[in-house]
């Protein structure tokens, strides 16, 4: 089991942007991919906004391999305000809509040039 | 060089286009002396020094050297208030009635500095109305969120920023302006969907919640979403103007424009309506949070 805390990692209060949500991506892909369990710890951070939480958490639904159960079974998002609940469930159905949409959008666009034979 | 600034340049769509038609006029000036003359100006919305502070940018960028002549007593002392008449030798004023937010240059990847901004500038204000700790981290998140679109979509070298506070008016409107030059919008989305697409058309694709133009891994959007949900409640305005585009969001409605010339770059303004007694109750329940996924 792998404790993430996020303050430590960006080393601020600050959960604002997108490259920092990519450091979290890595480190949680990294053990997810190993099969580690991971409790990222939200606890300290003041200000969270969505680009920071699709780079973080949004792209992990760019692998086919992290499906929503497992995603549920193997990391645990810990001492996240009420209020910035709102914000994941924003992200992550935004994000599986858009991995979704990307490959069909991807599909359409070969089948357009190279045709679909 | 003498440019005459004409009175009372306001942030509404006549206001920008006449300032963003001016640079366009003025692109190639390079290696000159470029004197601002304020003699006709006897009201300005401090605001805008976000902007004027941008094109300054640009035209110091070219090598010119910018003085300022003619301000009168009453502009003077509200651009000494906001510090935005420090750089050509003025020293600050107190601001007593707490009315300016201070005009600042932001590096890209300076967040706590922003952050310090927002809490020290707007919402510590004495002038400003209490408001709940609900409502002051939702105005500083929006705020984020504006920002961050600003500096990954614009690529920008600095986020200029600036506001001011009209409490005599009855909804005690805050204006709020951040300006980044770099990568416009309308740029942006027509590279995205490959095809031509106009300013404000762009800006509206980009505000549908969910539309990105950030490609790769990270699926982006809803951002700029977030503030819309929320300036409605408020009552407020948000503005947004890129490449040719207008864009307002007022009253639950929008207006689109086409502008004169083209902005190289992102200028958003925002109107919080500071006499709001709501108490905002912008969360939903997030229901089983265990298994969002």
């Amino acid at each position: 089991m792998k404790h993430i805390v996020i303050k430590d990692v960006i080393n601020s209060e600050l959960a604002v942007s997108t490259e920092n949500g990519m450091k979290i991506f890595e480190i949680v892909d990294s053990c997810l991919q190993r099969k580690e369990k991971v409790e990222l710890d939200f606890a300290g951070i003041t200000i969270m906004i969505t680009a920071f939480l699709n780079a973080a958490i949004g792209s992990l639904y760019s692998k086919k391999e992290y499906t929503g159960e497992f995603l549920n079974e193997y990391l645990k998002l810990e001492n996240v305000e009420m209020d910035d609940r709102i914000l994941f469930r924003d992200v992550i159905q935004r994000a599986k809509e858009y991995f979704a949409d990307k490959e069909s959008f991807e599909k359409n666009s070969n089948d357009a040039l190279y045709g679909n034979d | 060089m003498i440019i005459t600034i004409p009175n009372d340049i306001k942030s509404e769509f006549e206001g920008y286009d006449f300032i963003i038609t001016w640079i366009n006029k003025h692109q190639n000036v390079n290696n000159s002396e470029i004197t601002f003359d304020f003699e006709k100006v006897t009201f300005l919305e401090a605001n805008l020094c976000a902007l004027i502070g941008t094109i300054f940018e640009i035209l110091e960028s070219k090598n010119n050297k910018i003085s300022l002549k003619n301000i009168n007593t009453a502009i003077e002392t509200i651009l000494r208030k906001n510090a935005f008449l420090v750089p050509f030798g003025f020293e600050r004023i107190d601001d007593n009635y707490d009315t300016s937010l201070t005009y600042m240059k932001f590096t890209p990847n300076d967040d706590s500095g922003f952050y310090n901004y927002i809490q020290n500038e707007l919402l510590s204000k004495p002038q400003f109305p209490s408001h709940s700790k609900k409502l002051g981290k939702e105005i500083t998140r929006n705020i984020f969120e504006i920002y961050e679109n600003a500096r990954t979509h614009g690529k920008c070298d600095y986020i200029h920023t600036c506001g001011q506070f009209f409490p005599r008016k009855v909804d005690k409107p805050l204006h709020f302006t951040i300006v980044d030059k770099g990568v416009n919008i309308k740029q942006n989305v027509s590279d995205y969907l490959n095809k031509e697409i106009g300013g404000a058309d762009a800006i509206e694709w980009a505000m549908i919640k969910g539309n990105t133009t950030k490609t790769g891994v990270t699926s982006g959007g809803l951002g700029l979403s977030v503030i819309f949900e929320f300036i409605k409640l408020n009552r407020g305005k948000i503005q947004i103007i890129s490449s040719d585009g207008f864009y307002e969001f007022k009253n639950g409605n929008v207006v689109k424009a086409k502008l004169n010339s083209i902005f190289e770059g992102t200028i958003v303004n925002i109107k919080f309506n500071l006499n709001d007694s709501n108490h905002y109750v912008l969360i939903q329940e997030v229901e089983d949070f265990d298994n969002i996924f």
